[in-house]
């Protein structure tokens, strides 16, 4: 049919780039899973959710895609290289989002705000690293039994902390 | 009332990063904090980026007045950008007004600058633009203001200068002083002869070169320069056709209004007085005048101009015009009482040209249709009425830009130089 229009006007190829990868990004980072292949239900719902995700980049869908994949991942508890990978890829999903939420998809890409994001995505990586060597190398039963409940207040306050900076301000 | 709020990003990192440490912590799952761990610093930096003031947005335009086809840039004043560290602006689409970009989205990060909207009209008359929203974004897309909607600026379109000029000269200049060159003898520079000096020639005169030939003195005669009222008459009772603005199909009206302009400009900087009326549900009249700001009041009139299905023909076209006068009246001559009232100048005596404005239209391609058979009665009708207005010796012309006239000036001149006999 030459009158169906899947992109509309005016999107350039960059922005139609950063869309097609936010489609492949979260559904990649499953695919690392093969040749185990995950649920029929968490394969539906994160191609379904980076579907929606790549059309509105600000929808609720993109969180749901991730927690999924960090999930199943999580659930089977594996620890090997394959952990790491997946961390970039849902990175890279959420900073490639967060450039596409800018504006409308008619908003040119702007390459100073592309390398600003590229800078703040490696220096997110960062923590990576640390964090995977010390799940591989520490044994959490020779841990003192105090670390749990430091870790447990510690994201109580987090979450307190959160909560609080992100209420709107009284009008 | 906007204020900020934190943005989908953001609330999206903050999940990650939160529900992975309590997932890892609650249930012992090592893995969720190495895929929470990025998040963490992402939902911190966008959580800590919070602006602690309410930015104040103000936007203007570089032009209120333009003319079609021109562009001007609407302008972002942000008081306090503490804080902010993108701006997205995007514009509406409006009617015959394009935009840069393209699509009306623009945005930079601040110190890039703030991002500026193009506007260009595309079509004369009266245009809003500046009509968008404004979006800000705090470091690391943590929160958003906005986005608010701004209003919009009016500008006024004047038609387009359209290419006009014309050697010709008009057939009946009765001004005082002007560039046309009268049919009386007087102190212009214009040379008409050379005769025998006279009790009261002026000795600047003299011609010497011819008395030291001929051994008697003689003189130059220079005819006299005059300017003359030129009067517009601008049919405003329909529009046919669709308009496209200046890229695309000009509709009559877009003709008539273009073609008015063109003949105005030329005029008045030839030095002749101008004048305007409109025949419209609204008309208006514009008394003759001379000079920049006369051209200027002319054009916004013209820009003005609006066609309304009540609109109803004059009987008679009442310009209060002397016999030396000019008249052009610009119509696509689609009403029998605008041809009788046209009649009606020329028998009182002013040379009157009618500016055909009806262009090429498109019959359609099924020459049965309604429509198109219509079209066809109408322009049967249409070439009948011309025909009588030339049969009065009032020359029809169709609108072609430059020189339309200079071949029915030259013959009107040529007319009005005649001796005539007038009836008692």
């Amino acid at each position: 049919m030459a009158g169906l229009r899947i992109v509309a006007p005016g999107v350039e190829r960059p922005v139609l780039l950063l869309r097609a990868l936010l489609l492949v990004l979260p559904c990649a980072a499953l695919a690392l899973a093969l040749p185990e292949v995950p649920h029929w239900l968490v394969v539906g719902l994160v191609v379904a959710g980076s579907v929606t995700w790549a059309s509105w980049p600000d929808h609720p869908a993109g969180a749901v895609v991730l927690v999924s994949v960090a999930g199943w991942w999580a659930v089977h508890d594996v620890l090997d290289w394959r952990v790491p990978v997946v961390t970039v890829l849902l990175l890279a999903a959420h900073v490639v989002a967060t450039v596409l939420s800018y504006g409308p998809a008619t908003l040119a890409l702007d390459p100073h705000l592309a390398r600003l994001w590229l800078g703040r995505g490696l220096l997110a990586l960062v923590p990576l690293p640390v964090t995977y060597a010390a799940a591989r190398g520490l044994d959490p039963d020779l841990a003192p039994a105090w670390t749990w409940t430091v870790a447990g207040l510690l994201v109580v306050a987090l979450l307190v902390a959160t909560a609080r900076l992100t209420r709107a301000e009284e009008e | 009332m906007t204020s900020w709020r934190p943005t989908p990003a953001l609330v999206r990192a903050s999940l990650l990063a939160l529900g992975g440490l309590a997932g890892a912590v609650v249930l012992g799952l090592t893995t969720l904090a190495v895929l929470a761990a990025p998040f963490v610093v992402v939902a911190v930096m966008g959580l800590v980026s919070r602006p602690r003031h309410d930015p104040v947005l103000r936007t203007r335009i570089d032009h209120h007045r333009l003319h079609e086809g021109q562009g001007t840039a609407s302008r972002l004043d942000l008081d306090d950008a503490t804080g902010v560290e993108h701006v997205t602006r995007v514009a509406a689409a409006m009617p015959h007004v394009a935009t840069r970009p393209t699509h009306g989205a623009s945005g930079s990060l601040v110190a890039d600058g703030l991002p500026t909207l193009g506007f260009s009209p595309r079509r004369w008359g009266r245009r809003a633009v500046g009509a968008e929203r404004i979006g800000l974004t705090s470091a690391w897309a943590g929160w958003r203001w906005g986005p608010v909607d701004m209003p919009e600026h009016g500008l006024s379109v004047l038609p387009q200068t359209a290419p006009y000029d014309s050697r010709a000269e008009v057939p009946q200049p009765d001004g005082l002083v002007g560039r046309h060159r009268s049919r009386r003898i007087g102190s212009g520079t214009e040379f008409e002869g050379i005769r025998h000096f006279a009790a009261g020639d002026r000795l600047k005169r003299i011609t010497w070169p011819v008395s030291l030939r001929t051994g008697e003195l003689h003189v130059i005669t220079t005819r006299a320069e005059q300017d003359a009222g030129v009067w517009l008459v601008v049919d405003g009772l329909r529009d046919i056709g669709v308009s496209g603005g200046i890229d695309g199909a000009a509709s009559t009206l877009d003709l008539t209004v273009r073609a008015a302009a063109a003949l105005a400009e030329h005029h008045v900087r030839t030095g002749d007085r101008v004048g305007l009326l409109v025949v419209a549900a609204d008309g208006a009249r514009v008394r003759l005048g001379s000079g920049p700001r006369h051209l200027h009041r002319l054009q916004g009139t013209l820009a003005r101009v609006r066609t309304e299905a009540r609109s109803v023909p004059p009987e008679r076209l009442d310009l209060g015009a002397s016999t030396g006068s000019v008249v052009y009246v610009l119509s696509p001559m689609l009403f029998t009482p605008l041809v009788d009232a046209t009649a009606g100048l020329q028998r009182s005596g002013a040379s009157v040209v009618v500016i055909d404005t009806l262009g090429e239209r498109d019959g359609g391609a099924d020459r049965l249709a309604l429509a198109s058979l219509a079209a066809r009665m109408q322009k049967i009708e249409r070439d009948a009425r011309l025909e009588r207005l030339a049969d009065l010796g009032c020359p029809v012309v169709p609108w072609r830009g430059p020189g339309t006239l200079d071949t029915v000036l030259h013959q009107l001149a040529r007319r009005a130089r005649a001796p005539r006999v007038r009836r008692a």
